[in-house]
Parts: structure tokens; C-alpha cells; sequence
């Protein structure tokens, strides 16, 4: 290869890339990462350019913003109550955490750490129902969760417009992801840390609340997180469990589309809206990047 | 009081301490089958059930008598056409049929996406100053609630704002307003879904080349392997297992798209697979909704088999 000659422009670039290897290596490399975070942050910086052209400029406005009106985030939170949507997804989010966590801790114990007879086909039955899309359960859950069915001559509870419509089915969601990412973490605690703690007289189950869960807390945190952004970000059920309006529990989903269907030109209280809505998993993203990484990966790898 | 209840519950204690390993692992798994059973199997099982019945749209329970697997024959035959708000499958309109919409963004999106996300995940792997900001920021698109990703892409291609689709428009790319044209707006979709997933889908084979064997590059080093030799002869056939997963989760998650279509163009312009569902559910069609909702879910069944199927034959070679 060596001995060959490269003539003309096309030539001498191929020659240069084979002699310095290393440095076209490196330049691609910055090339790729300035490339990827330009394309990941621009929609994001498009929502905020929309969001301070005041709106008689919207129509002639370019990539950069010429005059800024901040209080476009004031008005989306005071004249819509876009901070009410905000705090219905939070509840919402923050009560299927609370359950998904006490129910999946039990069961990603057994799973992580006892032995017993068809442990293998209940995980894999747990994982049939994440690879399931939404709507295969959707009409049952709603008749169940809307009052329009009777068990033994009595009607379900109408749960449509209530938190629990919404908690309901994301519970059933967000389960297997919170059990394998705590059976993940519960297995690689020793077993050594929990034999002492039985030699000297704890209880079982003072030992998986006082030894077990303590050690897996960043398992335990890593669930949470999983699940608080999967149901904060989650758009099926939420569209359907409520009639949009923030006093029936509507959720962040209305509190966005609402704009597009009843507001149909104020392109920069959506955009607004948006960004103020992306908040609460920025600041998530930002302060537990580590924690989502690895319970992405732990989830996600579990056959 | 409290000791009343300490009294109580110690024989309960008493009890779950004296049983076997097995018992006591079942006692655990338990509750979240008990619920599961109720917020999962049971509608599975029920929507399979109302599937293989007739719609009744008079009566007051919207499932009529059953009627075995004429509603799949009808939706496949494209004879239950007539009554959906866009066909199931029509080769004449590729755009407006929902299975080949459907398969289409799948398709395009897991193909693009996946490699994208394999460059994404080769160049976070690296060392580097800064390198976590640079993910931070990277997560942020999978993270956000899906309507708002829908809405940054509508605003993106909206006729009268974007500075984009008038020379779009003009190269021919587009039309001049994308968002209605259920062509445009199939590839628009097709560019959110991908937007969202690369850091899925890097994240998960970050993980895999993380795992990989440090040793095996020093020996391909002193051999003399160029960085391309390594990649393809290490990098590549040690993370395949967890790209096939990622890749599997990726397209299982594209075949149900829905509120990124509902929250940009619309499902009248873009009729996804679920957005079908969802509409004659509202119809009160019950009974078709779920077994369009059963065909979804085998299409995706069938998919997952080729996967496999292709991963042990590349497998074993």
C-alpha cells in the first residue's frame, strides 16, 4: 500500500489520512460529539427563540431572537394554569413511585435473592407484558377504571377524571421496569451482610428493611427516578384517563396539547409551555445522570 | 395501642419466619402478581376475548355476539375498510394505511437510529473534559414528556414561523406546509422518533462496550490493528448481544407510536397502528379497536422472531 503513489487533490487526502491516522481520528471524533449535541439541543433552542419573540413578530422572525418578552412565562402560568397540569403529573408521577417501589422491593428481593421453583418463567412474565403495547390493555382497564363494569352485582368504582384512573395503569406500566432494576441491585449485595444479620437474630424481614434495603438505597433511588420520568413523560393513558381539564386531574399532556387545539396561534405561549414543562426532568436529568445511565442499562439488559 | 398491634402482627412474623425458601420467595412475588393480574392479565385476556366478538353499536354494552375471528378477516381482508377512519392496508395509498405507515417509521427510524446511536455511543465511551455534560445534554431528548416532543417539531415545520420550510419547500423536499401532507409528514415523525432514541439505544450499547475485555484492543494494538480493524473484528461481535436487545426494545417501542403523531401532525395525516385503535375505540367499536390492538401485537411478535431468528444464525457461524 505503502509504495504506492496518490496523485491529485482526492489522492493526497487519502495519502494524508494514512500518514496522520491519529489526528483525522480525533478530528472526527470532535466533529461527532459538536454534531450531536448541536442536533439534540436545537429544538430546544428553537422552543426558546419562539418563546421570546413577542408575538406580533412571530411571523418574520429568523434563528436568532431580535426582541426578547420575557413575560410570556409569567402569562402561560398566570392567564392558563399550566403550573396546575404541572403539579397533577407530579402527584401522579410521585404517587406510582410510592407504590411501584413497596410493591417491586418485595418482589425484586425474591427475585435477586431466594430460591425458588419457577422464579425464571414469572420473570418472563413480567416481561411479557412490557413488550405488549398499551393499547392491547387499554379498553378492559378502561371499562374497569370507569365504573362501567360489575363484580358480583356491584359496580367498579368511576375512576375517570381521578388520580387513580391514571395511577392505576401506570403501576401495571412502570412494575416489571422497577422489578428488574431492583432484582439487578438486590443480587449483588453479599450474602455475607445478611447471614450476620440473621445470626444475630433479626427477623426476615427485619433484615430485608434493616440490611437489605438500606444497601440497595441507590437501586432503590435509581427505580424512582426511572419511573417518576417515564410517568411524567408518559402521553397514552394520560390522553385518555381524563377530559383535560386541570380540576378532573388532567395531566402536563393537556396542559400542552390545549394550546395547539383551543389557542391555535399562540406559537410562543406553546413554546413557553413547553419549556417550563421540560423543568421538573431537567433538573432531574441533571442532578441524577448517573442514576438514569444505569438504570436504563440495568432494565434494559435484563433478558 | 401500639403494643396491642405488636401483638397482633408477631404471630404473623412468627409465621413468615418458619416457612421454607420457596414459600417465602412466593409470599414476596405475591402482591405484584395479585395486582398485575388484575391491572395486566385480565384486560389481556378480555381483549382477546372482545376481539372475537361483534361490535354492537345500539346496545348499551358496546360487544356484541361473538362472531370467532370474522373481525381479523375483515380488517386484513380490508373489507372493515368502510368503517375505519383509514384503511388498515391499502397498497394504492401507502401513506394513509396505517400498517404500512406504521412499518414504515419502524423500519426507517430503528435502521438510522441504531447507528446513529452505535457513533453516539463509540464517542461518549471516550474520555474526554466534559464528557459528563456532554451526556447529560445527550439524555435530555429520550427524557422529556413525549407531547412536548411532538409540539418542538411541530413548531419546528410550522409554515408561518419556521425559516426552514420555505427552502425546503423550495429544494423540493417538502411541501409548503409539511404538516398536512401525510408524506412530509411521515418523514417528520420518522425524524422525531429517531431524535429521541438515539440516546436510548447509545446508552444501552455504551453499556456493552463497557464490559468489553480492555485486553483484547492492547493485543489488537500490538498486532498492529487499525482503530476500523478493531472496531470491526472486537468492538462490533462483542456487543452484538446487547445492540440486538436494544435494537429490539426500539422497534417494539416505534411499532406503538402514537403521542408524538397525536402532538405534531395529527393521526388524520399520519394514521399510526395505535392511533387506529384509539379512534374506533372512541367509535364505540370496541370489539375491532381490540382486535386491531391483538393484530399490533402479533405483527410485533413477528418481528421479534426475525430478529431472533437472525441473531442465532449470525451467531452461529
Amino acid at each position: 500500500m505503502s509504495e504506492q503513489e496518490y496523485t491529485g487533490l482526492t489522492g493526497r487526502i487519502v495519502q494524508y489520512t494514512i500518514q496522520n491516522s491519529a489526528d483525522v481520528y480525533r478530528l472526527g471524533f470532535w466533529v461527532g460529539l459538536v454534531s450531536f449535541i448541536m442536533i439534540t439541543l436545537f429544538p430546544f433552542y428553537w422552543l426558546l427563540v419562539l418563546a421570546v419573540t413577542p408575538d406580533n413578530q412571530l411571523y418574520q422572525m429568523g434563528i436568532v431572537p431580535e426582541n426578547f418578552n420575557i413575560g410570556v412565562f409569567a402569562t402561560v402560568v398566570q392567564e392558563y394554569p399550566l403550573h396546575h397540569y404541572i403539579f397533577n403529573s407530579i402527584l401522579i408521577a410521585t404517587v406510582t413511585v410510592i407504590v411501584c417501589i413497596t410493591l417491586g422491593s418485595l418482589a425484586g428481593y425474591a427475585f435477586g435473592r431466594v430460591d425458588f421453583p419457577g422464579k425464571g418463567p414469572l420473570l418472563v412474565l413480567l416481561l411479557i407484558i412490557s413488550y405488549f403495547p398499551g393499547i392491547a390493555f387499554l379498553i378492559p382497564l378502561f371499562e374497569l377504571l370507569t365504573g362501567s363494569l360489575s363484580i358480583l352485582g356491584t359496580p367498579t368504582p368511576d375512576l375517570y377524571n381521578t388520580p387513580w384512573g391514571m395511577v392505576f395503569p401506570f403501576t401495571m406500566l412502570s412494575l416489571p421496569i422497577t422489578i428488574f432494576i431492583l432484582t439487578t441491585f438486590y443480587s449483588q449485595i453479599p450474602d455475607g451482610l445478611e447471614d450476620a444479620a440473621r445470626v444475630e437474630g433479626t427477623t426476615r424481614l427485619g433484615a430485608l428493611f434493616r440490611v437489605i434495603m438500606p444497601l440497595s438505597a441507590p437501586g432503590v433511588v435509581t427505580a424512582a427516578i426511572i419511573v417518576f420520568i417515564g410517568v411524567y413523560r408518559e402521553f397514552f393513558f394520560s390522553f385518555i384517563m381524563t377530559d383535560g381539564s386541570p380540576e378532573n386531574w388532567a395531566v402536563l399532556v393537556y396542559g400542552i396539547l390545549n394550546f395547539q387545539q383551543q389557542h391555535t396561534q399562540m406559537y410562543n405561549m406553546m413554546a413557553a409551555a413547553s419549556l417550563i414543562g421540560i423543568i421538573p426532568i431537567a433538573v432531574l436529568v441533571i442532578i441524577a445522570q448517573e442514576h438514569i445511565v444505569r438504570g436504563l442499562t440495568a432494565g434494559g439488559l435484563k433478558e | 395501642m401500639k403494643q396491642k398491634v405488636q401483638q397482633a402482627v408477631s404471630p404473623i412474623f412468627l409465621r413468615i419466619e418458619q416457612l421454607d425458601e420457596a414459600k417465602y420467595g412466593f409470599l414476596l412475588v405475591s402482591p405484584v402478581f395479585l395486582v398485575l393480574s388484575v391491572l395486566a392479565f385480565y384486560p389481556l385476556v378480555k381483549t382477546l376475548y372482545f376481539s372475537l366478538q361483534d361490535d354492537d353499536l345500539t346496545g348499551t354494552h358496546p360487544i356484541g355476539e361473538f362472531v370467532g375471528l370474522e373481525n381479523y378477516v375483515q380488517i386484513l381482508s380490508g373489507d372493515a375498510n368502510a368503517i375505519l377512519s383509514s384503511p388498515f392496508f391499502d397498497l394504492q395509498a401507502p401513506f394513509s394505511s396505517a400498517l404500512i405507515v406504521t412499518l414504515l417509521i419502524t423500519v426507517v427510524s430503528v435502521a438510522i437510529g441504531t447507528v446513529l446511536g452505535l457513533g453516539m455511543a463509540i464517542i461518549l465511551n471516550k474520555e474526554f473534559k466534559g464528557r459528563r455534560y456532554a451526556r447529560t445534554i445527550v439524555i435530555l431528548p429520550w427524557s422529556i414528556p413525549i407531547v412536548i416532543q411532538g409540539m418542538m417539531f411541530f413548531l419546528l415545520f410550522q409554515p408561518s414561523l419556521s425559516p426552514f420550510v420555505e427552502p425546503l419547500a423550495n429544494l423540493g423536499v417538502f411541501s409548503d406546509n409539511p404538516l398536512i401532507n401525510s408524506q412530509d409528514s411521515t418523514i417528520i415523525v420518522i425524524l422525531i422518533d429517531i431524535w429521541r432514541k438515539i440516546p436510548f439505544i447509545a446508552l444501552i450499547i455504551m453499556a456493552g462496550i463497557a464490559s468489553i475485555d480492555r485486553n483484547l484492543y492492547d493485543v489488537a494494538e500490538v498486532a498492529g490493528a487499525t482503530k476500523w480493524q478493531q472496531f470491526r473484528m472486537i468492538t462490533l461481535p462483542q456487543i452484538k448481544p446487547v445492540l440486538f436487545i436494544g435494537m429490539i426494545f426500539y422497534t417494539i417501542s416505534s411499532m406503538k407510536i402514537y403521542g408524538i403523531v397525536e402532538a405534531s401532525a395529527g393521526c388524520a395525516t399520519v394514521p399510526t397502528l395505535t392511533c387506529l385503535v384509539v379512534q374506533t375505540f372512541r367509535q364505540q367499536r370496541w370489539a375491532t379497536a381490540s382486535a386491531i390492538a391483538f393484530i399490533t401485537a402479533l405483527v410485533i411478535a413477528v418481528i421479534i422472531m426475525v430478529y431472533i431468528v437472525r441473531f442465532r444464525e449470525s451467531t452461529n457461524e
